[in-house]
């Protein structure tokens, strides 16, 4: 690092931006969508974005690559790169910048299904840099080397789908680094990727970084993933960059009312350390910064309770059909042997990385997946023992909220009709009861009741997410299985509907079959925690117990691997790891092994035999 | 509780496509379909109103005269104050009014087969999609088995079994397209059976016909209107088909189909009007009806997929 510090002493920022403003034209008006913004990025340094959806991050950075259609927007303003103005070239020379000086890289990979890994390297190499084909080739496998794919000579002629998420990901970043490029643009690069494979990426740009003295601007919404990544830190909201920092500054005090209100909302791993039960996130105005106290939470669970919901030795197994004749040639063993408990009034988080059978699991106790055996015992009757009206009834007592906000509401009905529907279908009263006891859930929920005649697409995400709520309330359910249900929404939206669920919690008495992969908020809202591992519990246990002090080395590789808020650690390089999320595909004659869990301390299981191998540890918390 | 997610307001989401405001302003932006559809509003209207702008009724055997018959387009009625525009046949018919009748049945006919056509299939189809298994592989074999025999076929078959008549021949059309319908209202009705909503009411406890009916139905329209309309142009071209062969509609109701047929023999005397406005008129009628439709499935469906 130190020959550089000079380099960038005596020459200016490499990119600079001045009162960007860039405008869309919609129905034939001009409407700004990014006002006045300016912002500097060093030599070597790393800059990151972050904003809530629809802050004008992403539209920043394709401001600058210029990738927006002339014809429908408008950017004014001054996008100096290395001294020249990015605006006032031609566009013959912008293309010479575009992936040469200023490479990109985005969420989702952009490579053509039908070229193998090795053709996109081969293509860019010749074309940029006028390789040879077989200098081309040996350069492609270097960078895969670089990226760390492991055995990068044999892959480069996989095609796409033959990668997996995270591998994928590290073949654009071969890519991207292929010219090597000055400035490198990652737009939301790790938010579609698993935590522990988020954590191998950003060690990764951290790294490649660090050797090419490059320059990163990250686009994110994620603090943890700003703490941990970079220098400088640009805050935007609504198409204005609100504040702009050092990172440890804007963590430590920031000036702006709306980043407090967004630090205020983001889980932060630990903060939880000591509280048994779940706690409210502080609410902070985006207008003023000022806080509302937090209520204290109040004790819902009663220990001696009969749990609301028993599951004993669930199994759920899909067959994989294959071969000339569709023969059964091996089975996914989504869910294997899972047993638990959920009593009143508590929350229990199913937690785990993709592939894990944590949705599994739910959708079985919804039966909306078949089991294959076990047991779903809910108020003491036995689910699979119903036939199809005692099915009906028994869905009124557990409930689901899903993911997606956009997809989980039918877009021809009003969200009247939605709320009514189950009320009425299953004739608990008439429908004019149906329409008050909908307005009067609308309320509860945080809307207004004059809002019963619209359409979903009237509402944002976190709008509808509470609608969901609303529906799924309507029955009066005693335990509500949410399915990643806030998962999908902004910080703050996230933190308020988190909130809701609590103070419904408290209300109602519901309880929640939590299922998340987001550890952070996971620590903020259960009684207890299971830890999910290619369909199995490794651990189990009360929150505050599997947190403060995890027992199963998986367990120990989620928590190391979330994004922690701490700019401080950011300069602790914590190794890189190749390790890919295993599936849990097995042959059909595949028996599973009896497990056995020891009891570390009341209530806390974790699975005996650490032979399930997880890969090494990478990093431990202080 | 806080109300800060209500700063941003409503979301501005991009309308569905199938919001009829919409789908208006799409037509001024395509002028070619903007122009098909107002053809085809005046041919509707046409039809319709047929009784009361045709310059006689054709069937209407007091007000035929022999003597006018064989005229070419432009001649005179005797001793009536007619023009017959577009010729007579024959027994004297004027062929303008014979055409705006022809239309009526011929639209009767192609609107009517299409429509139950696309209430069958589409349920079927519906069914399949959500039931699965079985009877989804079943349901889709037999779709399969029909779409593989050429239509025309199987409709001169059933029209040879069942005989002659409007009738017969709507539920000859019925039959031979209700299998188009089925897969397509499969095919959507599967992407959205995948969606979370179904599975929210499913979870509600909301009755199957509901979910069917009420769920899935509404939102697998899109497409299906889109295959409708090409589909009308199809049963109508195939109705003209079958009347000139002789099997479709019988002579006391002729279509356009029908009446090329029977101007057809005199076309090598150079007659050639009896059977050559008939054929312009179902052309225009046929092309309108598949720009609109074209339209349709571009509006609908961004990607250009049938």
């Amino acid at each position: 690092m130190t020959g550089h510090v000079s380099l960038r002493a005596e020459a200016g920022p490499l990119l600079a931006v001045r009162n960007l403003t860039t405008s869309f034209q919609q129905d034939g008006l001009w409407t700004p969508v990014l006002r006045d913004i300016s912002f500097d990025i060093g030599r070597s340094e790393t800059v990151a974005v972050v904003g809530e959806s629809g802050s004008g991050k992403s539209v920043t950075a394709m401001s600058i690559m210029q990738l927006l259609p002339r014809s429908t927007s408008r950017i004014e303003g001054q996008i100096l790169f290395e001294g020249n103005d990015l605006l006032a070239l031609p566009d013959a020379e912008m293309r010479k910048i575009r992936g040469n000086r200023i490479a990109m890289i985005f969420q989702e990979s952009s490579l053509n299904p039908v070229y193998t890994v090795g053709f996109h390297m081969v293509e860019t190499l010749r074309r940029h840099r006028g390789f040879s084909a077989a200098q081309a080739r040996k350069e492609a496998v270097r960078l895969l080397d670089r990226v760390r794919i492991p055995s990068a000579a044999s892959r480069l002629d996989d095609y796409a789908h033959q990668f997996s998420g995270g591998m994928r990901q590290r073949v654009m970043i071969a890519i991207a680094l292929a010219c090597k490029p000055r400035l490198l643009i990652a737009d939301e690069p790790t938010t579609a990727l698993d935590v522990t494979i988020q954590a191998q990426i950003l060690e990764l740009i951290k790294e490649l970084q660090d050797q090419d003295d490059m320059s990163v601007m990250f686009i994110t919404h994620d603090m943890g993933v700003v703490a941990e990544i970079s220098d400088r830190t640009v805050v935007m909201y609504h198409g204005n960059a609100v504040e702009e920092g050092p990172t440890s500054q804007i963590f430590s005090s920031p000036q702006a009312p709306y980043t407090r209100a967004l630090l205020a909302a983001v889980p932060r791993l630990g903060s939880m350390r000591g509280l048994q039960d779940p706690l409210r996130f502080p609410v902070v105005s985006k207008k003023t910064g000022l806080a509302e106290p937090v209520p204290a939470s109040v004790p819902t669970v009663d220990p001696a309770a009969k749990p609301i919901l028993e599951v004993r030795n669930l199994v759920t197994r899909f067959d994989i059909k294959g071969g000339t004749f569709g023969g059964l040639t091996g089975r996914v063993h989504a869910v294997e042997n899972v047993s638990f408990d959920l009593r009143p009034g508590e929350t229990l988080s199913l937690v785990g990385e993709s592939g894990c059978g944590k949705s599994t699991t739910g959708r079985s106790i919804m039966r909306l997946t078949q089991p294959s055996s076990g047991q779903i015992i809910v108020e003491g009757t036995e689910m699979s023992a119903l036939n199809r009206n005692g099915l009906r009834q028994m869905r009124k007592q557990v409930q689901m909220i899903f993911q997606d906000p956009v997809a989980s509401l039918n877009a021809r009905m009003t969200i009247g009709e939605a709320i009514t529907e189950p009320f009425l279908a299953h004739r608990m009263g008439t429908r004019s009861q149906a329409r008050d006891k909908a307005a009067d859930l609308l309320e509860r929920v945080g809307l207004r009741a004059d809002m019963l005649n619209r359409l979903p697409h009237e509402f944002s995400g976190g709008q509808r997410q509470r609608i969901s709520l609303a529906r799924a309330l309507i029955l009066d359910p005693k335990l509500i299985v949410a399915d990643e249900s806030v998962s999908a929404l902004d910080v703050s939206v996230k933190a308020q509907v988190v909130n809701l669920l609590l103070e419904l919690q408290e209300r109602l008495g519901l309880s929640y079959l939590f299922i998340s992969h987001d550890m952070a908020v996971v620590e903020r809202v259960s009684h207890r925690v299971a830890v999910m591992y290619l369909g199995e519990i490794v651990e189990i246990g009360p929150r505050d117990r599997v947190f403060s002090d995890p027992q199963h080395p998986y367990t120990k590789k989620l928590i190391s691997a979330v994004p922690i808020s701490d700019p401080e650690r950011r300069n602790i390089r914590n190794g890189l790891s190749n390790d890919e999320i295993k599936s849990p595909i097995r042959p059909i004659n595949f028996v599973p092994p009896q497990r056995d869990y020891a009891e570390v301390s009341p209530g806390h299981l974790v699975m005996k035999d650490a032979a399930v191998s997880v890969g090494p540890i990478k990093r431990t918390r202080p | 509780m806080s109300d800060t997610d209500f700063q941003a307001g409503p979301v501005a989401m991009p309308v569905r496509a199938g919001s009829f405001k919409t789908l208006m302003r799409s037509f001024r932006r395509a002028p070619a379909a903007l122009l098909a559809l107002i053809v085809l509003s005046i041919i509707l209207l046409v039809a319709l109103s047929a009784p009361f702008l045709a310059p006689q009724n054709p069937y209407d055997l007091l007000q035929l005269d022999i003597m006018d018959g064989l005229l070419p387009p432009g001649s005179e009625a005797l001793g009536r104050d007619l023009v017959y525009m577009l010729g007579t046949d024959g027994q004297g018919r004027d062929m303008l009014s014979a055409i705006m009748y022809g239309l009526r049945i011929s639209l009767f006919v192609g609107i009517v087969s299409a429509i139950t056509a696309a209430l069958i299939g589409a349920t079927i189809g519906l069914i399949a999609a959500y039931t699965g298994g079985r009877t989804e592989s079943l349901i889709m074999r037999i779709v399969d088995l029909q779409l593989s025999f050429p239509s025309i076929l199987v409709a001169l078959m059933i029209l040879a079994f069942l005989g002659k008549g409007v009738a017969n021949v709507v539920l000859a059309l019925v039959i031979v397209e209700w299998a188009t319908y089925a897969r397509t209202a499969r095919g959507s009705a599967l992407v959205e059976t995948r969606r979370e909503y179904i599975e929210a009411a499913v979870c509600l406890g909301v009755p199957t016909w509901r979910v069917l009916l009420r769920h899935l139905l509404p939102n697998s329209l899109s497409p299906l209107i889109v295959i409708g309309t090409v589909q009308i142009a199809r049963a109508i071209a195939l109705e003209a088909t079958l009347s000139f062969l002789g099997l479709g509609v019988p002579v006391t109701e002729p279509s356009l189909g029908l009446l090329i047929s029977n101007g057809y023999q005199y076309m090598l005397s150079g007659q050639y009007w009896m059977s050559f406005y008939p054929g312009i008129a179902l052309l225009i009628t046929i092309v309108a009806i598949n720009m609109v439709g074209d339209h349709l499935r571009e509006t609908f469906n961004p990607r250009g997929q049938a």
